[in-house]
């Protein structure tokens, strides 16, 4: 036989070989593929569990070449750091860049969601949130910015902005990070976390239950992404917190959600209701969870009125029009915090 | 009809291609998945069961089932406590030996009571000395006391501690909620 029918046959059972294999990769389980390294094991184990168990690893974080040449570097980067990596760190957490690419896929099937977001303020970018030259004089920049605003950035404060000072304006290392949005999906969602749906569903059906069905009443994909921690924590576990105003404890919901939004939404250290970006509401919506009246992506409140009016309403009024920031922003009597005797 | 042909040729080929590549691939199937690092499945039963002793679930909160205790001795065993593995290997395989001397049954098939029984015999050092030739039976104990705390007490990312469950459960203000005070 010539030598280079060899060859030639030589290269095409490699390159058979390859493609097939790598086929066959991305087809099969993953507890056969991705999960053989001990360093996805967590990540698989939890998936397993999770609301997303039914899509394969490849749908969200693609394959070595769904993303040409970079994906392949960075899956090869991977598979280098299995072999020669220190097994002190075989935690593998994703950069901010892989976490945008993964909110690319979440808008793929969740696009309601992603365009109540995109119309709400938590879109809000680098650019917006970094280069307001007014708010830059009031506020020296520090690590804590970041724990709401970039929780999946990669480097420190000195990395993202300069000045690092109240002297300012303040302005973005890397001019690409502007546009970049500082509150992707991930941050209240836990993609890999424990949901039992389908499980919930078969209980509702099965009408000869003797015991009476507690069902799981959580937002299970619902969490925290803690920034020190590296860690998410699911929001029915974040604690809740006393508020007071005027020195008196008020009545605060215990919704997770509610929960979830003021580590964000923080009052001072006083824990007052209302102070700093706090809008617990007391007066007459005191005991409300945030949710009652905003849309969990987009914030947006307009016609959340009806959900309690006019059937609470004791003054046969029309609520709406009432003088509170509701009606119109300029009032002085902010919607979170009016009671009754701001007008009798 | 031609066209149809064509297609049937490229399916055949696709699939002769994943075919070949799945039998390259055959190996990882053969493997049995194990969401555990160091320990077998049975050793994992068994060690769940010891530490649930150690920190039981009960009307003040959860135990170290609940907060993942046995994914934290694992992964630390895996990673940082390398030293450690045969204490554990050989252990285990004591603890099952003296229990089914002792009681007839495996530990982590014991009734509640006879498993904290034994326990109380192991750290008096008063199991049979001919499984612990190797492994000092109150020091290991010890040791897995010392891990099983340090899983259900210690910061999730070291494995344990699922959901900050025991940051919860002793009413631990994490993370705590505070703003800028930037008006103070």
């Amino acid at each position: 036989m010539k030598r280079s029918r060899i060859i030639a046959i030589i290269f095409i059972i490699a390159f058979v070989g390859f493609f097939g294999s790598y086929s066959a990769w991305n087809a099969a389980q993953p507890e056969h593929t991705c999960a053989s390294c001990h360093e996805i094991n967590p990540s698989f184990h939890s998936w397993q569990t999770s609301a997303h168990r039914e899509i394969k690893c490849v749908e969200c974080h693609g394959t070595a070449l769904s993303n040409g040449l970079h994906s392949l570097q960075e899956k090869g980067n991977m598979v280098l750091m299995h072999f020669t990596g220190d097994k002190h760190s075989a935690d593998i957490r994703m950069s901010e860049e892989q976490i945008l690419a993964i909110m690319d896929a979440c808008i793929r099937c969740h696009q309601t969601e992603y365009s109540q977001w995109a119309s709400g303020g938590h879109s809000t970018t680098y650019g917006r949130i970094f280069l307001d030259e007014s708010h830059n004089q009031m506020e020296q920049p520090y690590w804590d910015c970041l724990r709401c605003h970039g929780m999946f950035y990669d480097g420190t404060i000195y990395d993202l902005v300069e000045p690092v000072s109240t002297s300012g304006p303040w302005k973005l290392k890397d001019d690409q990070m502007a546009q970049r949005p500082v509150i992707p999906c991930m941050t209240c969602h836990q993609i890999h976390t424990e949901n039992d749906p389908y499980g919930q569903f078969a209980q509702r059906l099965d009408h000869d239950h003797a015991e009476p069905v507690v069902f799981d009443t959580r937002f299970p994909a619902v969490a925290l992404y803690l920034r020190s921690d590296k860690q998410f924590l699911r929001a029915d576990f974040l604690p809740g917190v006393d508020f007071f105003h005027n020195g008196q404890k008020i009545n605060v919901s215990d919704d997770p959600l509610q929960r979830l939004c003021i580590q964000c939404h923080a009052p001072n250290f006083r824990r007052e209701a209302g102070s700093e970006d706090n809008r617990t509401p007391y007066g007459v919506h005191e005991g409300l969870s945030c949710m009652s009246c905003h849309n969990a992506h987009s914030g947006n409140a307009r016609n959340s009125c009806v959900n309690c009016h006019p059937a609470t309403s004791n003054c046969g009024l029309d609520i709406t029009t009432m003088n509170t920031t509701f009606f119109n922003p300029q009032s002085e009597h902010n919607i979170h915090f009016v009671s009754c005797d701001d007008c009798h | 009809m031609s066209h149809q042909i064509i297609q049937d040729r490229r399916e055949f080929l696709k699939a002769s291609i994943m075919a070949f590549g799945g039998a390259i691939m055959l190996p990882s199937c053969l493997r049995n998945y194990t969401p555990f690092l160091f320990f077998t499945a049975d050793e994992a039963l068994l060690l769940t069961a010891i530490c649930e002793q150690i920190i039981p679930a009960d009307e003040n909160g959860p135990g170290a089932t609940q907060a993942g205790v046995i994914y934290y001795i694992d992964k630390q065993l895996y990673e940082v406590f390398t030293w450690e593995q045969d204490k554990y290997r050989l252990g285990l395989t004591a603890i099952n030996e003296s229990s089914l001397e002792l009681f007839s049954a495996n530990f982590d098939m014991l009734p509640t009571d006879k498993q904290l029984l034994f326990l109380k015999k192991m750290e008096g050092n008063e199991l049979p000395d001919s499984y612990w030739k190797d492994n000092s039976a109150s020091g290991f104990f010890r040791t897995i006391i010392q891990h099983t705390m340090q899983g259900f007490y210690g910061p999730p990312r070291h494995g344990g501690n699922k959901n900050y469950i025991s940051y919860k459960m002793i009413n631990l203000d994490y993370p705590y909620v505070v703003g800028r005070n930037l008006y103070e």
